[in-house]
């Protein structure tokens, strides 16, 4: 385990990297900032980017345990509906299975694309991006995965769900008995740790990160161009 | 933060910051050399494609308010109900926390993400005016708060599932459903593909190519 060093903010491949604010376009110059400190714009006080505290240890933590949980969502059933006679239970997966047999095949695969694959791919993707960085190293296809996460991002709509469920649930309390199980908890649980994930690393720290574990790295031949 | 250069512009010197990873290098590159994005000084032909989904998802918006968003058929026959309807019950039944997310999230935020959007082309058009911090404002919130316009989507997707497999009753989606979905993905990248250095390209009286 690397001691921790406060007030260090991350490497960068150009000591004197200027930017560009991404919502006024005016050039400035970039400099480190400690820990939880803020670049702000000159021009119109946009964020440009900040030194969030521990970043690589909290987005690492937080996207494990966001796998383990996601494990558990979908290994364990969200609850079970008593009504009348019939008993119904109902997981994430079981459900979007369920609408695309007897409901709306289309509506079925936007549910999975925004409650499955999406969060998935973030967690994964972030996981694969941002441990191996601990030790200043990238894997190859890190680039095309820090792309792909960005693209992803804002169609990761789990937290929408869980609102939905909420919601639906006020619908139906008052027609079924309804219990609930570790599936749900797993989905809460899921919720804050893709949120405490996502939002533990700036996405320029990550890129300089990137840049510099790329540039020391064993192989520094740039990767070829995608897209 | 200090030392910006008063009119230090990077379009005007012919440098791009990378849509994806915020690197700034000069446009010539083509390709971002940290991220090989494709470079632009500006989103390719912004306004063109906001405005193209905006009218899209506004077409959408009409078949997802007036068809029903889902059917419940039970023993007695069926019974549909649209959008507007749902709230109106879960109102009248005394549910008023629900109500008001379901016509917040699925009425209100879609019509004022519209408005919002129509006023930052016609602003970015120089067609319409607005203080730079509201217009900031505007775009951040517009930007932050259309997905959560999907709640009454998934509402009616996770009652059809748990509804559906009871033999008294069953809840399929409507055809409004996947309209409503239509207006809030197509909102989403009409927000996207707008750029706010526009608005900025407008106060300061230039035009910088967005192709």
């Amino acid at each position: 385990m690397k001691r921790h060093h406060p007030g260090l903010s991350w490497p960068r491949a150009d000591p004197d990297e200027r930017t560009a604010c991404h919502f006024c376009d005016a050039v400035q110059p970039a400099p480190r900032l400690r820990e939880g400190e803020v670049a702000r714009c000159g021009n119109c006080d946009e964020v440009l980017y900040q030194n969030r505290p521990r970043s690589l240890s909290r987005a690492t933590g937080f996207a494990l345990a966001a796998v383990v949980f996601t494990i558990l969502a979908h290994s364990f059933p969200f609850l079970t509906m008593q009504a009348a006679s019939e008993r119904t239970e109902l997981g994430l997966v079981a459900a979007a299975e369920a609408l695309f047999a007897d409901g709306d095949p289309l509506l079925a695969l936007l549910s999975v694309l925004f409650t499955i694959v999406a969060p998935t791919l973030l967690t994964a993707g972030l996981l694969y991006l941002v441990m191996p960085l601990i030790y200043g190293r990238a894997l190859p296809g890190a680039t095309a995965i820090a792309r792909l996460i960005q693209r992803s991002e804002p169609w990761s709509m789990l937290e929408v769900f869980l609102l939905g469920f909420i919601v639906s649930l006020l619908k139906l309390g008052h027609l079924a008995e309804i219990e609930f199980h570790i599936g749900l908890w797993a989905l809460v649980a899921l919720v804050v740790c893709l949120a405490g994930a996502m939002g533990g690393i700036d996405r320029r720290e990550l890129w300089d990160r990137l840049e510099i574990a790329r540039m020391s790295g064993p192989d520094t031949k740039p990767e070829p161009a995608a897209e | 933060m200090s030392g910006v250069t008063p009119g230090a512009f990077a379009a005007d010197r012919g440098l791009a910051s990378c849509h994806c990873c915020g690197k700034l290098s000069p446009v010539e590159l083509g390709r971002c050399p940290r991220c090989a994005t494709p470079l632009h000084l500006r989103k390719p032909h912004s306004l063109t494609r906001t405005w193209a989904l905006l009218v899209a998802a506004a077409v959408f918006y009409i078949p997802a308010m007036s068809l029903p968003v889902m059917r419940i058929s039970g023993i007695g026959g069926g019974e549909e109900s649209t959008i507007l309807s749902g709230v109106v019950t879960f109102w009248q039944t005394g549910s008023y926390p629900v109500a008001i997310i379901i016509f917040t999230a699925s009425v209100l935020i879609p019509i004022l993400k519209v408005i919002a959007l129509v006023w930052l082309c016609l602003a970015a058009s120089g067609r319409a005016s607005g203080s730079s911090r509201s217009l900031a404002l505007t775009y951040h919130i517009t930007e932050l708060v259309g997905r959560w316009s999907m709640v009454d989507v998934f509402v009616v997707a996770i009652l059809a599932c748990l509804v559906q497999l009871g033999s008294v009753m069953t809840i399929t989606p409507g055809p409004a459903a996947l309209s409503f979905a239509a207006v809030v993905i197509l909102t989403m990248f009409s927000a996207m593909s707008f750029d706010p250095r526009l608005l900025w390209d407008q106060r300061r009286n230039v035009r910088i190519p967005t192709h």
